[in-house]
Protein backbone atom coordinates (compact mmCIF):
# COMPACT_ATOMS: atom_id res chain seq x y z
CA UNK A 1 0.00 0.00 0.00
CA UNK A 2 1.13 3.23 -0.73
CA UNK A 3 0.56 5.93 1.85
CA UNK A 4 0.23 9.35 1.00
CA UNK A 5 0.51 12.07 3.93
CA UNK A 6 -0.72 16.01 4.04
CA UNK A 7 2.73 17.49 3.75
CA UNK A 8 3.46 15.03 0.31
CA UNK A 9 5.83 12.53 1.86
CA UNK A 10 4.85 9.40 0.77
CA UNK A 11 5.68 5.71 2.56
CA UNK A 12 5.26 2.28 2.15
CA UNK A 13 3.10 0.46 4.28
CA UNK A 14 3.09 -3.39 3.49
CA UNK A 15 -0.44 -5.48 2.57
CA UNK A 16 -1.64 -6.39 5.47
CA UNK A 17 -5.10 -5.40 6.38
CA UNK A 18 -5.82 -2.20 9.09
CA UNK A 19 -7.64 0.25 9.86
CA UNK A 20 -7.57 3.98 8.76
CA UNK A 21 -7.65 4.31 12.65
CA UNK A 22 -4.65 2.61 13.36
CA UNK A 23 -2.71 3.71 10.51
CA UNK A 24 -3.38 7.93 11.53
CA UNK A 25 -2.67 7.27 15.19
CA UNK A 26 0.66 5.09 14.48
CA UNK A 27 1.58 8.52 12.34
CA UNK A 28 0.40 10.45 15.23
CA UNK A 29 -2.48 12.01 13.16
CA UNK A 30 -5.46 12.79 14.65
CA UNK A 31 -8.25 11.11 12.78
CA UNK A 32 -10.45 14.57 13.46
CA UNK A 33 -7.98 16.50 11.99
CA UNK A 34 -7.69 14.53 8.74
CA UNK A 35 -9.60 13.11 5.63
CA UNK A 36 -9.11 9.92 4.08
CA UNK A 37 -9.42 8.46 0.74
CA UNK A 38 -8.68 5.06 -1.12
CA UNK A 39 -8.18 4.82 -4.40
CA UNK A 40 -9.60 8.45 -4.48
CA UNK A 41 -12.99 7.71 -2.73
CA UNK A 42 -13.36 9.04 0.97
CA UNK A 43 -13.63 6.41 3.68
CA UNK A 44 -14.51 6.49 7.64
CA UNK A 45 -11.84 5.76 9.95
CA UNK A 46 -13.31 2.62 10.91
CA UNK A 47 -13.06 1.36 7.44
CA UNK A 48 -9.55 -0.94 6.75
CA UNK A 49 -6.80 -0.76 3.63
CA UNK A 50 -5.01 -3.34 2.46
CA UNK A 51 -3.25 -4.91 -0.04
CA UNK A 52 -2.46 -2.26 -3.32
CA UNK A 53 -4.30 0.29 -1.79
CA UNK A 54 -3.67 3.73 -2.50
CA UNK A 55 -4.22 6.18 0.32
CA UNK A 56 -4.18 9.64 0.99
CA UNK A 57 -4.73 11.78 3.75
CA UNK A 58 -5.68 15.21 3.34
CA UNK A 59 -5.58 18.10 6.41
CA UNK A 60 -9.07 19.59 7.14
CA UNK A 61 -8.34 23.05 6.43
CA UNK A 62 -8.75 25.75 8.40
CA UNK A 63 -10.79 29.12 8.74
CA UNK A 64 -13.22 30.90 6.60
CA UNK B 1 -1.70 -5.96 13.63
CA UNK B 2 -2.59 -9.55 13.55
CA UNK B 3 -2.65 -11.32 10.15
CA UNK B 4 -5.79 -12.06 8.89
CA UNK B 5 -7.86 -9.02 9.76
CA UNK B 6 -11.11 -8.99 8.14
CA UNK B 7 -11.50 -6.74 5.49
CA UNK B 8 -14.25 -3.85 6.87
CA UNK B 9 -16.20 -1.76 4.33
CA UNK B 10 -18.66 0.18 7.00
CA UNK B 11 -22.11 1.21 5.15
CA UNK B 12 -24.23 4.05 5.85
CA UNK B 13 -26.75 3.19 8.76
CA UNK B 14 -30.08 5.26 6.94
CA UNK B 15 -29.50 3.30 3.06
CA UNK B 16 -26.99 0.77 3.07
CA UNK B 17 -24.23 2.81 0.53
CA UNK B 18 -20.57 2.67 1.44
CA UNK B 19 -19.79 4.98 4.46
CA UNK B 20 -17.85 8.21 4.03
CA UNK B 21 -18.02 9.50 7.61
CA UNK B 22 -18.39 7.69 11.44
CA UNK B 23 -19.69 10.01 13.90
CA UNK B 24 -18.54 9.11 16.94
CA UNK B 25 -20.84 10.99 19.00
CA UNK B 26 -23.60 9.68 17.57
CA UNK B 27 -21.72 6.49 16.60
CA UNK B 28 -23.63 6.46 13.50
CA UNK B 29 -21.85 5.73 9.83
CA UNK B 30 -22.88 8.16 6.95
CA UNK B 31 -23.02 8.01 2.94
CA UNK B 32 -22.24 11.55 1.10
CA UNK B 33 -25.82 11.69 0.36
CA UNK B 34 -26.99 11.73 4.32
CA UNK B 35 -23.84 13.35 5.72
CA UNK B 36 -24.86 16.19 3.20
CA UNK B 37 -29.03 15.77 3.97
CA UNK B 38 -28.06 15.62 7.85
CA UNK B 39 -25.72 18.73 8.15
CA UNK B 40 -28.56 20.60 5.61
CA UNK B 41 -31.11 19.79 8.61
CA UNK B 42 -29.15 20.57 11.30
CA UNK B 43 -28.52 24.09 9.89
CA UNK B 44 -32.69 24.25 9.40
CA UNK B 45 -32.96 23.05 13.29
CA UNK B 46 -30.38 25.23 14.40
CA UNK B 47 -32.05 28.28 12.22
CA UNK B 48 -35.31 27.38 14.32
CA UNK B 49 -34.78 27.06 17.22
CA UNK B 50 -32.75 29.56 17.79
CA UNK B 51 -35.33 32.05 15.88
CA UNK B 52 -32.64 33.03 13.68
CA UNK B 53 -34.71 33.47 11.33
CA UNK B 54 -37.96 35.63 10.45
CA UNK B 55 -40.29 36.39 7.04
CA UNK B 56 -39.25 39.64 5.67
CA UNK B 57 -35.47 39.47 6.50
CA UNK B 58 -32.48 40.37 4.81
CA UNK B 59 -29.32 38.30 6.09
CA UNK B 60 -26.00 39.36 5.18
CA UNK B 61 -23.88 36.42 4.90
CA UNK B 62 -19.87 37.17 5.67
CA UNK B 63 -18.56 35.07 2.65
CA UNK B 64 -14.77 35.06 3.29
CA UNK B 65 -14.19 32.35 0.20
CA UNK B 66 -13.06 29.66 2.65
CA UNK B 67 -14.82 26.60 3.22
CA UNK B 68 -16.98 27.95 6.63
CA UNK B 69 -18.57 30.51 4.41
CA UNK B 70 -19.10 29.10 1.30
CA UNK B 71 -20.55 26.04 2.56
CA UNK B 72 -22.72 28.59 4.82
CA UNK B 73 -24.36 30.41 2.15
CA UNK B 74 -24.73 26.93 -0.42
CA UNK B 75 -26.33 25.64 2.60
CA UNK B 76 -28.47 28.46 3.55
CA UNK B 77 -29.48 28.94 -0.21
CA UNK B 78 -30.85 25.93 -0.37
CA UNK B 79 -33.15 25.94 3.16
CA UNK B 80 -34.23 29.39 3.54
CA UNK B 81 -36.44 29.69 0.29
CA UNK B 82 -37.91 26.23 1.42
CA UNK B 83 -39.01 27.74 4.66
CA UNK B 84 -38.53 31.44 4.89
CA UNK B 85 -39.88 34.44 3.03
CA UNK B 86 -36.64 36.25 3.57
CA UNK B 87 -33.46 37.61 1.04
CA UNK B 88 -29.82 36.44 1.12
CA UNK B 89 -27.08 39.09 0.20
CA UNK B 90 -23.47 37.81 0.13
CA UNK B 91 -20.90 39.94 1.99
CA UNK B 92 -17.20 39.94 1.11
CA UNK B 93 -15.03 42.26 3.06
CA UNK B 94 -10.95 42.51 1.45
CA UNK B 95 -8.25 42.92 3.95
CA UNK B 96 -5.85 43.63 1.73
CA UNK B 97 -3.93 40.78 1.84
CA UNK B 98 -1.02 40.28 -0.79
CA UNK B 99 -1.16 36.67 -2.73
CA UNK B 100 -3.45 35.20 -0.89
CA UNK B 101 -6.96 37.51 -1.15
CA UNK B 102 -7.51 37.70 -4.54
CA UNK B 103 -7.56 33.58 -5.15
CA UNK B 104 -10.28 33.30 -2.12
CA UNK B 105 -12.42 36.40 -3.53
CA UNK B 106 -12.20 34.93 -6.71
CA UNK B 107 -14.03 31.60 -5.06
CA UNK B 108 -16.24 34.06 -3.45
CA UNK B 109 -17.24 35.58 -6.93
CA UNK B 110 -17.60 32.22 -8.60
CA UNK B 111 -20.00 30.61 -5.87
CA UNK B 112 -22.09 33.69 -5.78
CA UNK B 113 -22.63 33.51 -9.27
CA UNK B 114 -23.55 30.17 -9.56
CA UNK B 115 -25.83 29.97 -6.39
CA UNK B 116 -27.59 33.39 -8.16
CA UNK B 117 -27.31 35.60 -5.16
CA UNK B 118 -26.34 39.17 -4.70
CA UNK B 119 -23.00 39.90 -3.89
CA UNK B 120 -21.50 42.89 -2.09
CA UNK B 121 -17.57 43.00 -1.89
CA UNK B 122 -16.01 45.75 0.78
CA UNK B 123 -12.43 46.46 1.40
CA UNK B 124 -10.45 47.53 4.24
CA UNK B 125 -8.86 50.43 1.65
CA UNK B 126 -12.09 52.31 1.40
CA UNK B 127 -14.07 51.72 4.46
CA UNK B 128 -10.62 52.85 6.78
CA UNK B 129 -7.83 54.02 4.08
CA UNK B 130 -5.81 51.23 4.78
CA UNK B 131 -5.02 47.50 3.75
CA UNK B 132 -4.19 45.08 6.45
CA UNK B 133 -0.82 44.32 5.05
CA UNK B 134 0.46 48.21 4.96
CA UNK B 135 -1.08 48.23 8.40
CA UNK B 136 0.81 45.74 10.19
CA UNK B 137 4.14 46.90 8.21
CA UNK B 138 3.55 50.01 10.44
CA UNK B 139 2.70 48.63 13.28
CA UNK B 140 3.66 45.94 15.02
CA UNK B 141 0.35 44.29 15.80
CA UNK B 142 -1.17 41.05 16.21
CA UNK B 143 -2.30 40.65 13.09
CA UNK B 144 -5.35 37.74 14.00
CA UNK B 145 -6.58 41.02 16.55
CA UNK B 146 -6.17 43.81 14.46
CA UNK B 147 -8.04 41.60 11.58
CA UNK B 148 -10.99 40.19 13.82
CA UNK B 149 -11.81 43.56 15.27
CA UNK B 150 -11.59 46.05 11.51
CA UNK B 151 -13.24 42.87 9.99
CA UNK B 152 -16.10 42.71 11.90
CA UNK B 153 -16.52 46.25 11.51
CA UNK B 154 -16.64 46.10 8.12
CA UNK B 155 -18.96 43.22 8.04
CA UNK B 156 -21.38 45.57 10.26
CA UNK B 157 -20.97 48.44 8.29
CA UNK B 158 -21.60 46.61 4.59
CA UNK B 159 -24.55 45.29 6.23
CA UNK B 160 -26.48 48.06 6.98
CA UNK B 161 -25.50 49.44 3.97
CA UNK B 162 -27.56 47.22 2.09
CA UNK B 163 -29.84 47.79 5.03
CA UNK B 164 -29.68 43.79 6.29
CA UNK B 165 -31.41 42.53 8.92
CA UNK B 166 -29.34 39.96 10.32
CA UNK B 167 -26.06 38.57 9.64
CA UNK B 168 -24.82 35.21 9.04
CA UNK B 169 -21.42 33.85 9.83
CA UNK B 170 -19.90 30.82 9.31
CA UNK B 171 -18.51 30.21 12.92
CA UNK B 172 -18.24 26.59 13.77
CA UNK B 173 -18.65 23.80 16.39
CA UNK B 174 -14.74 23.57 16.71
CA UNK B 175 -14.40 27.46 16.35
CA UNK B 176 -16.71 27.58 19.52
CA UNK B 177 -15.17 25.58 22.00
CA UNK B 178 -12.24 26.59 21.00
CA UNK B 179 -12.97 30.16 21.89
CA UNK B 180 -14.32 29.20 25.37
CA UNK B 181 -11.25 27.33 26.07
CA UNK B 182 -9.01 30.34 25.15
CA UNK B 183 -11.19 32.68 27.20
CA UNK B 184 -10.63 30.41 30.24
CA UNK B 185 -6.68 29.95 29.42
CA UNK B 186 -6.63 33.65 29.51
CA UNK B 187 -8.55 34.19 32.73
CA UNK B 188 -11.17 36.31 30.57
CA UNK B 189 -14.18 36.47 32.44
CA UNK B 190 -15.32 39.44 30.57
CA UNK B 191 -15.38 37.93 27.28
CA UNK B 192 -16.56 34.95 28.46
CA UNK B 193 -19.34 36.23 29.71
CA UNK B 194 -20.18 38.42 26.86
CA UNK B 195 -22.92 37.29 24.88
CA UNK B 196 -23.79 39.31 21.62
CA UNK B 197 -26.43 37.55 20.31
CA UNK B 198 -28.77 39.02 23.16
CA UNK B 199 -27.71 42.30 22.82
CA UNK B 200 -30.36 44.47 20.90
CA UNK B 201 -28.80 48.35 21.14
CA UNK B 202 -29.67 50.90 18.93
CA UNK B 203 -27.55 50.41 15.88
CA UNK B 204 -26.81 46.78 16.69
CA UNK B 205 -27.80 44.54 13.73
CA UNK B 206 -28.30 40.80 15.04
CA UNK B 207 -25.59 38.13 14.55
CA UNK B 208 -26.25 34.48 13.66
CA UNK B 209 -24.19 31.62 13.64
CA UNK B 210 -26.18 28.81 11.69
CA UNK B 211 -23.41 26.35 11.75
CA UNK B 212 -22.82 26.29 15.18
CA UNK B 213 -23.91 22.58 15.49
CA UNK B 214 -21.63 21.44 13.03
CA UNK B 215 -17.89 20.36 13.32
CA UNK B 216 -15.09 21.38 10.40
CA UNK B 217 -14.51 18.03 9.61
CA UNK B 218 -18.27 17.72 8.49
CA UNK B 219 -18.18 21.04 6.79
CA UNK B 220 -14.69 20.33 4.82
CA UNK B 221 -16.36 17.12 3.58
CA UNK B 222 -19.57 18.75 2.35
CA UNK B 223 -17.36 21.19 0.53
CA UNK B 224 -15.56 18.18 -0.92
CA UNK B 225 -18.77 16.48 -1.55
CA UNK B 226 -20.38 19.27 -3.60
CA UNK B 227 -17.80 20.88 -5.02
CA UNK B 228 -17.96 23.93 -3.17
CA UNK B 229 -14.51 25.43 -2.93
CA UNK B 230 -10.99 23.42 -4.10
CA UNK B 231 -7.88 23.94 -2.50
CA UNK B 232 -7.85 27.51 -1.10
CA UNK B 233 -4.36 29.13 0.12
CA UNK B 234 -3.76 29.13 4.04
CA UNK B 235 -3.97 33.13 5.08
CA UNK B 236 -0.65 33.92 5.21
CA UNK B 237 -1.08 35.35 8.36
CA UNK B 238 -2.62 32.27 9.93
CA UNK B 239 -4.44 32.01 13.17
CA UNK B 240 -2.58 32.82 16.43
CA UNK B 241 -0.01 30.33 17.49
CA UNK B 242 -2.32 30.07 21.04
CA UNK B 243 -5.35 29.22 18.55
CA UNK B 244 -3.73 26.59 17.00
CA UNK B 245 -2.08 24.86 19.79
CA UNK B 246 -5.43 25.22 21.71
CA UNK B 247 -7.33 23.42 18.40
CA UNK B 248 -4.62 20.70 18.58
CA UNK B 249 -6.00 19.86 22.44
CA UNK B 250 -9.26 20.61 21.39
CA UNK B 251 -9.37 17.86 18.82
CA UNK B 252 -7.26 15.56 21.07
CA UNK B 253 -9.98 16.12 23.72
CA UNK B 254 -12.64 15.28 21.11
CA UNK B 255 -11.00 12.40 19.95
CA UNK B 256 -11.14 10.39 23.15
CA UNK B 257 -13.79 12.06 24.69
CA UNK B 258 -16.79 11.97 21.82
CA UNK B 259 -19.18 15.40 22.60
CA UNK B 260 -16.87 16.91 24.55
CA UNK B 261 -16.69 20.18 22.70
CA UNK B 262 -20.26 20.19 22.40
CA UNK B 263 -20.47 19.80 26.20
CA UNK B 264 -18.16 22.56 26.34
CA UNK B 265 -20.21 24.76 24.57
CA UNK B 266 -23.49 23.46 26.30
CA UNK B 267 -22.22 24.70 29.78
CA UNK B 268 -20.79 27.56 28.62
CA UNK B 269 -24.33 28.69 27.33
CA UNK B 270 -25.59 27.30 31.10
CA UNK B 271 -23.07 29.85 32.71
CA UNK B 272 -24.18 32.74 30.36
CA UNK B 273 -27.90 31.92 31.64
CA UNK B 274 -27.34 31.84 35.13
CA UNK B 275 -24.84 35.10 34.76
CA UNK B 276 -27.58 37.13 32.98
CA UNK B 277 -29.46 36.74 36.11
CA UNK B 278 -27.06 37.39 38.52
CA UNK B 279 -24.70 40.31 36.72
CA UNK B 280 -26.26 43.61 35.66
CA UNK B 281 -25.48 44.39 32.45
CA UNK B 282 -22.50 47.21 32.18
CA UNK B 283 -23.87 50.06 30.50
CA UNK B 284 -23.89 50.60 26.75
CA UNK B 285 -22.37 53.67 25.03
CA UNK B 286 -22.53 54.54 21.65
CA UNK B 287 -18.65 55.33 19.77
CA UNK B 288 -18.25 58.77 19.74
CA UNK B 289 -16.31 58.61 16.29
CA UNK B 290 -18.90 55.91 14.34
CA UNK B 291 -22.20 55.47 16.71
CA UNK B 292 -21.68 51.63 16.96
CA UNK B 293 -22.69 50.11 20.35
CA UNK B 294 -19.62 50.09 22.66
CA UNK B 295 -18.43 49.89 26.04
CA UNK B 296 -15.88 52.95 25.92
CA UNK B 297 -15.94 56.12 24.72
CA UNK B 298 -14.97 54.64 21.36
CA UNK B 299 -15.58 51.22 19.72
CA UNK B 300 -12.61 48.95 19.63
CA UNK B 301 -12.13 49.73 15.60
CA UNK B 302 -12.13 53.50 15.67
CA UNK B 303 -9.73 53.24 18.62
CA UNK B 304 -7.23 51.37 16.61
CA UNK B 305 -7.41 53.29 13.79
CA UNK B 306 -7.35 56.71 15.76
CA UNK B 307 -4.10 55.07 17.69
CA UNK B 308 -2.47 54.23 14.17
CA UNK B 309 -3.56 57.76 12.82
CA UNK B 310 -1.90 59.82 15.89
CA UNK B 311 1.41 57.94 15.38
CA UNK B 312 1.70 58.36 11.77
ZN1 LIG C 1 -26.98 6.90 3.33
ZN1 LIG D 1 -16.43 53.45 16.27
Amino acid sequence: MRLQLPDGTIRDIGREVKTVAALLTGCNINPLEVIVTKNGRLIPEDATVSGNDEVRVFLVAHGG
Amino acid sequence: MPAGKKECIPTCDNCGDPAIFFDPGLQRHLCERHLCLGLEHRVTRALTRHNMVSDGDRIAVGLSGGKDSSVLLSVLSLVIPEHWDAEIIAVTVDEGIAGYREETIQSAVSLTQQLGIPHHIVSFQSLFGTTLDSLLIAHPLRACTACGILRKKALSDAAREIAATSIATGHNLDDAAQSVLMNYFRGDFERLLRDSSSREERGFIRRIKPLHEVNEKEITLYSMIKGITGLLPECPYATTAFRAEVRTLQAAIEYHYPGASRRIITGQESLNEQAKKTIRPGTVSYCASCGDPCSGPVCQACGLLAGLNKRD
